[in-house]
C-alpha cells in the first residue's frame, strides 16, 4: 500500500478529469455575460469575463440564505448524530428481538422516498405549530438521515472487538461509560461520514424547505436559487454564480477541516 | 490513536455475581432515534397507506375509494415500462458505481499526500446542489451547444444526440448518476478502508503476496460489510431517487427514463392524484424495504459479526 | 435508562400519537386567521415582480393591513399551493392560470367570488377585455382578475434566414409544409422545438385541433364529456403533428433541447433554425439573450397558419389569455385582499408598468400606450390579434384538470418521439380522462 501504484494513479487522474468537466462548465458559465452564454458553445472560454452574475447573486440576498442554511445544516448534523450513535451502539451490542425489529424498521426507512410522505409530514409539522421555522426543516431532514446514519454507524461499530467491551465491563463500567470512553472515540470515522452526509442533505435539500417554510427570512439557499428561474426561462449564468457562491462555504469548511477529517479517518485501531 | 485498555484479565471463575452489570445497552438507547423516526418516517407512511385507499387531490378532505387506486395501478400503462426501467437503472447503477467507489475509496485511503489532495477534489460533486448538477450536465450534453457539438465540429461528424435518443438516454442517466453518487460511496469505502489494520497487509506481504493479491485477499474481505451497506443504499436509492432524472430528462424521451419514483412524483405532485401516487409510493416502500431486509439477511450483515474477531 | 418498554405501552403511545396527529389534519380552516397581513403568492419573474412590488408599496402606505409578497418558481409553486390551500398557511391572494387550474380550488369552496368588490368599482370590470376576463369566470361568478399580460402563441421566424432562402412566412398549413421541405434542402432545421417539455409540443396539437374542429372540441374535453377525446379533429391534429415530425420539420435533436435554458430560442437567433412556435414571451426572451437579433429587426412573427377546410376560425388564438390573482376564501383579510386587487390591477400605474416591461395587458384602450413602448410593433400585433380573436383557448395543460394535464404532456411527448401513433395517442388520452 505504500508503493507507487501507477495504473491506479492514471485511473484516478482520468476520474479527476471526469469530475472536473461539469465543475468547469459551472465556473465558466458563471463568468459569462448573461446574454451570450449559449452562443459560443458551452465549453468555450468566455470572450469576456464578467462578474455581473456574482454581483447579481449577492444583491438578491444570498448572504441571508447562507446563514439560514448554515443553521439548518449544523442542527441537522447534531441531531442526526446524537440520535444515531446511541441507536447504533444498542443495535450492535443488544441482540434481542425488539432491537432487531428496530433495525428492520430503520432499514424500511431507507426505502421511503421523501416525496411520498411530504404531505403527511406537512400536516404533522403544521399540527405541531412548527411551520415556517428552521426546526421544520431540521426535524424531517434528520429523521430521513437516520436510516443511513444507522447503517453506516453499525457497520463502523461492529468492528470493535468484543474483548474491548468485555474488559471494560469486567472493570465495572456501565453502558454510559463504555459509550463515552470506547464507542465515541472509535466511531469517529463513521461519525464524520454521517455528519458530512447529513449536513449536505440539509444544505442542498429543497423539498422540505419548499413545503415547510414560506417567508423570505426562513428561506434557505436552494430556494434562493429560484431567484434566477423565471416563468419563461432560467438565468443560467446567474444561477451558476449563485451555485458557486453557495458551494464555497462548504468547500472552505472541508478544506479547513480536511486535516481533522484525515486524522479522524485514520483513527482506526492504529496498531 | 490507540485505545488505552488494560491487558485483558483472565475471566474470574465466578462470573455469576457480575452478571447484572454485564447487561447490554437497553432499548432506551434507541428511543431518541426511534421517536424522531416514528413521528417523521413511520407515521407518515401509515398515513400514506391510508391515503392509497382514498381519492384526494390535496384540497378538502380525502374521499374513501377502497381498492380503486390499487386496481388502477394494475391497469396503468406506465407501470410495466416503469418497473423495467427502474430495474435496469438499479442494476446498471450498482454495476458501475460499486467498483468505481470501491477502488477510489481504497486508493484514497492510502497515506500518500497527493492522494489526500485528489480525494478532496473528488469530493466536489457532493457539495453541489441538484440544480447545478442537472443544469451543467444538460449544458455539457446539449447536442447543439455542448460537448457533442464541439466534438462534431472537430471531427466533421453529426453531433451525437445523447439525452434525446430513447435508446441511449438511460445509459447517459446512469453515467450522470454515477458522477453524482460515486463520491458519496467513495467516502464510505474510504472511511472503512482506513480502518483496516496495517498488520494484515504486513502479514500478507511477508507471505509474498503482491498488490493485487493483497487487495483480493485482505482488502475485499475486510470491506465485506461496507460493500453490503453501500449496496443496500445504492439499490434502495435507485428505487426512491428521481430528482436528477427529473431535471435531466424529465423522464423522456417519451418514457425512456421514466422510473417508478418519477412516475409517482408526477402522479402526485403534478397531476395531484394523491391516492394513486400513494399507492405507487407504498409499493416502492414495500419493495425497497423487502430488498434491503433480504440483502441484509442473505449477507449476514445483521449478525453484527466483526471481520476482525480474534485479533 | 429503562431497559425495556413493554410492547403494550409502546403500541399505546404510537396509537395515541397517530390519533392526535391524524384527526382534523385534513381540510382544516382557511388562511392565516388574523395573521401578519395579506399574504400574496406569485410566480418569480424578474420583470413582473418589481412592477407589482411598487403597487404593493403604494397600497401599504395608505392601508392599515399590509400586503406581503412571496415568490415561487413554477412547479414548486403549484405544489406549494396545493398543499397549503385549506390549511392555516394558505395565502390570501394567489396567482393562477384560470381554467381547470382555478376550477379545482373553486370546487373545493376555497375561492372568494369577487362580484361584490367589482360591484363597488364598476369601471374596473369594464376595463378588461371580456374574453380574457371570462377565463376566471366560473358558474357565473368572477373568481379572479387579470394580473399579467396576454400571451398568445405565435410563429416566430428568422427574417435573415427566410430572405436568404427567398421564402415568405406561412399563412396556411400546406405553405408550412413547403417551407419545411425548402429549409431541409438547404440544411437548416426548419422549426426549433424544445422537446424536453411536453407543453412546447402541445402548442401544435392545440392549434391544429382548433383549426380543424373549432373550439367546441376542447370545451367538451374540459366538461369531461365521455368520449370527448375520440373526436376526429383530435386524431387529425395528432396526425398533422406526426406528419411534421416525420418530415423532419424539427430535426432530430429536439427531444433533448430544453425550454428553460432557452436552447430553442438560441437556435432561432443563431439561424440554425428558421422558425419557432412559441408564446409571446419569446419576444422578451430574445431581447434579453440575443438583443442584436431583435433590435436588428431580424425577428419576425405571424399567427399560426390556417388549415384549409377546417371548421375552426383561423383567427382563433391559443395560449395563455392571462394570469389571474384570486382571493382565498375564509381568511381574516379576504375583504381587504379583494379590495387591493380591484384597486390595483386596472390602475393606470400598474398597466403602464406592465407595458413598460413588454407585457400586453388585457385592458381596453391601451393601443396608444403600446404604440409608444419599446416593443411597439410586436405589442400592437399581439393586441390586435387577441382583440380580433373569436376565441382565445387556454393551453390544455392548464385548462384541463391537473391529472389529465399530466397525461396530455406525457402522451404528446410520446407522440413526438413516435412511440405512439395518432390512434394510440387518442386511445391513451381517452383512457387517462376516465
Amino acid at each position: 500500500m505504500n508503493r507507487r501504484n501507477v495504473p491506479a494513479g492514471i485511473a484516478s487522474a482520468v476520474w479527476l478529469i471526469v469530475v472536473a468537466f461539469p465543475i468547469y462548465v459551472i465556473v465558466v458559465t458563471s463568468l459569462r455575460p448573461a446574454d451570450a452564454y449559449l452562443s459560443g458553445g458551452v465549453l468555450s472560454l468566455p470572450r469576456s469575463l464578467s462578474l455581473d452574475n456574482y454581483e447579481r447573486a449577492l444583491r438578491l440576498g444570498l448572504s441571508g440564505f447562507l446563514a439560514n442554511s448554515a443553521v439548518v445544516a449544523v442542527a441537522t448534523m447534531a441531531l442526526t448524530l446524537a440520535c444515531a450513535l446511541p441507536a447504533a451502539y444498542c443495535i450492535v451490542r443488544n441482540r434481542s428481538r425488539l432491537v432487531r425489529t428496530g433495525l428492520s424498521l430503520f432499514l424500511l426507512g431507507l426505502a421511503i422516498p421523501a416525496q411520498a410522505v411530504i404531505v403527511p409530514v406537512y400536516l404533522i409539522i403544521t399540527r405541531m405549530h412548527l411551520y415556517d421555522s428552521p426546526t421544520a426543516i431540521v426535524l424531517p431532514t434528520a429523521a430521513f438521515s437516520l436510516p443511513l446514519a444507522i447503517v453506516v454507524l453499525t457497520s463502523s461499530l461492529r468492528d470493535i472487538p468484543t474483548e474491548l467491551y468485555e474488559s471494560m465491563q469486567l472493570d465495572g463500567a456501565g453502558n454510559g461509560l463504555i459509550f463515552r470512553r470506547l464507542v465515541l472515540p472509535l466511531s469517529r470515522p463513521g461519525l464524520i461520514t454521517v455528519g458530512i452526509v447529513a449536513g449536505l442533505n440539509a444544505w442542498n435539500g429543497i423539498l422540505f424547505p419548499l413545503v415547510l417554510t414560506q417567508s423570505a427570512r426562513a428561506r434557505v439557499v436552494p430556494l434562493g436559487l429560484w431567484n434566477f428561474q423565471n416563468e419563461h426561462g432560467t438565468d443560467v449564468p446567474g444561477l451558476m454564480a449563485a451555485v458557486v457562491l453557495s458551494a464555497l462555504p462548504m468547500l472552505l469548511l472541508y478544506l479547513v477541516g480536511r486535516r481533522y477529517l484525515l486524522r479522524g479517518l485514520a483513527a482506526g485501531f492504529g496498531r | 490513536m490507540t485505545v488505552r485498555v488494560g491487558a485483558p484479565p483472565a475471566r474470574p471463575a465466578v462470573a455469576a455475581g457480575t452478571a447484572a452489570r454485564q447487561r447490554p445497552p437497553g432499548v432506551g438507547w434507541l428511543v431518541p432515534a426511534g421517536v424522531l423516526f416514528a413521528v417523521f418516517g413511520l407515521l407518515p407512511i401509515a398515513i400514506v397507506a391510508y391515503l392509497s385507499l382514498t381519492s384526494w387531490n390535496g384540497l378538502g378532505s380525502p374521499h374513501w375509494a377502497g381498492l380503486a387506486n390499487w386496481r388502477g395501478l394494475a391497469h396503468d400503462p406506465e407501470i410495466p415500462p416503469g418497473i423495467r426501467t427502474t430495474l435496469l437503472l438499479t442494476v446498471l447503477s450498482w454495476a458501475v458505481q460499486t467498483p468505481l467507489a470501491l477502488l477510489l475509496g481504497v486508493w484514497s485511503a492510502g497515506p500518500q499526500r497527493n492522494r489526500a489532495v485528489l480525494s478532496a477534489l473528488f469530493f466536489l460533486p457532493l457539495l453541489l446542489s441538484l440544480a447545478a448538477i442537472a443544469l451543467s450536465w444538460q449544458a455539457l450534453l446539449d447536442p447543439n451547444f455542448g460537448l457533442p457539438a464541439s466534438l462534431a465540429r472537430l471531427t466533421h461528424t453529426p453531433a451525437a444526440n445523447l439525452l434525446g435518443d430513447a435508446d441511449r438516454a438511460l445509459y447517459v442517466v446512469v453515467a450522470v448518476l454515477a458522477w453524482q453518487w460515486v463520491p458519496f460511496h467513495t467516502l464510505i469505502y474510504q472511511g472503512a478502508a482506513r480502518q483496516i489494520p496495517q498488520t494484515l497487509y504486513e502479514a500478507a506481504e511477508l507471505d509474498g503476496a503482491g498488490r493485487v493479491r493483497q487487495f483480493v485477499s485482505v482488502t475485499l474481505p475486510q470491506l465485506r460489510h461496507t460493500v453490503v451497506a453501500s449496496s443496500v443504499l445504492m439499490v434502495v436509492g435507485s428505487l426512491t431517487y428521481f430528482e436528477t432524472i427529473l431535471l435531466l430528462t424529465g423522464g423522456g424521451p417519451g418514457d425512456a427514463t421514466e422510473v417508478l419514483p418519477l412516475h409517482m412524483y408526477r402522479t402526485g405532485f403534478v397531476g395531484f392524484d394523491m391516492g394513486a401516487a400513494s399507492a405507487i409510493a407504498l409499493l416502492l416502500v414495500v419493495v425497497g424495504a423487502g430488498l434491503s431486509v433480504a440483502i441484509v439477511r442473505a449477507t449476514g450483515f445483521a449478525r453484527m459479526d466483526s471481520e476482525r474477531e480474534g485479533m | 435508562m429503562p431497559s425495556h418498554l413493554t410492547r403494550r405501552s409502546l403500541l399505546g403511545l404510537t396509537g395515541a400519537a397517530a390519533a392526535a396527529m391524524a384527526t382534523g389534519a385534513c381540510g382544516t380552516a382557511g388562511p392565516a386567521s388574523g395573521g401578519s397581513g395579506i399574504q400574496l403568492w406569485v410566480l418569480q419573474s424578474d420583470t413582473e415582480n418589481p412592477v407589482l412590488r411598487k403597487r404593493i408599496d403604494a397600497f401599504n402606505r395608505s392601508s392599515s393591513v399590509h400586503v406581503e409578497m412571496t415568490t415561487y418558481v413554477n412547479d414548486p409553486y403549484k405544489q406549494k399551493l396545493q398543499v397549503a390551500m385549506g390549511s392555516p398557511n394558505a395565502p390570501d391572494i394567489f396567482f393562477n392560470w384560470g381554467g381547470g387550474n382555478l376550477a379545482q380550488f373553486v370546487d373545493a369552496d376555497q375561492v372568494r367570488p369577487l362580484d361584490s368588490a367589482l360591484a363597488d368599482h364598476p369601471d374596473v370590470a369594464q376595463a378588461f377585455l371580456p374574453s380574457v376576463l371570462a377565463g376566471a369566470k366560473l358558474a357565473g361568478h368572477q373568481y379572479g382578475l387579470p394580473m399579467s399580460g396576454m400571451q398568445p402563441e405565435l410563429l416566430f421566424y428568422n427574417k435573415k434566414v427566410f430572405a436568404a432562402a427567398g421564402a415568405k412566412p406561412p399563412t396556411t398549413y400546406p405553405e408550412l409544409l413547403k417551407l419545411v421541405d425548402l429549409f431541409r434542402r438547404k440544411g437548416i432545421t426548419p422549426i426549433a422545438l424544445a422537446g424536453q417539455q411536453g407543453w412546447t409540443e402541445l402548442i401544435y396539437l392545440m392549434y391544429f385541433t382548433d383549426r380543424i374542429g373549432g373550439p367546441q372540441v376542447v370545451a367538451d374535453l374540459v366538461a369531461k364529456k365521455p368520449g370527448a377525446w375520440r373526436h376526429p379533429a383530435i386524431k387529425a391534429a395528432a396526425q398533422h403533428c406526426l406528419d411534421l415530425v416525420r418530415r423532419g420539420a424539427f430535426g432530430s435533436n429536439y427531444p433533448s433541447v430544453n425550454a428553460d435554458n432557452k436552447g430553442a430560442s438560441m437556435l432561432l437567433a443563431t439561424g440554425k433554425c428558421a422558425m419557432h412556435v412559441m408564446g409571446s414571451w419569446e419576444y422578451q426572451n430574445q431581447v434579453s439573450s440575443s438583443p442584436d437579433f431583435v433590435h436588428g429587426d431580424q425577428l419576425g412573427w405571424v399567427a399560426f397558419p390556417a388549415v384549409p377546410g377546417g371548421k375552426g376560425d383561423p383567427a382563433d388564438v391559443v395560449g395563455v389569455p392571462t394570469n389571474y390573482f384570486s382571493v382565498a376564501d375564509g381568511g381574516a383579510h379576504a375583504k381587504q385582499a379583494a379590495d387591493f386587487l380591484v384597486r390595483t390591477l386596472a390602475s393606470d400605474a400598474y398597466v403602464t408598468g406592465m407595458i413598460g416591461i413588454g407585457e400586453i395587458p388585457p385592458v381596453r384602450g391601451i393601443k396608444p400606450k403600446l404604440a409608444a413602448s419599446d416593443a411597439a410593433d410586436f405589442a400592437t400585433f399581439c393586441y390586435d390579434l387577441v382583440s380580433a380573436a373569436p376565441h382565445f383557448q387556454l393551453a390544455w395543460d392548464q385548462a384541463l384538470s391537473p391529472s389529465v394535464g399530466v397525461a396530455v404532456n406525457t402522451n404528446i411527448q410520446k407522440l413526438f418521439v413516435k412511440q405512439l401513433d395518432a390512434a394510440g395517442f387518442v386511445a391513451a388520452m381517452d383512457r387517462a380522462a376516465r
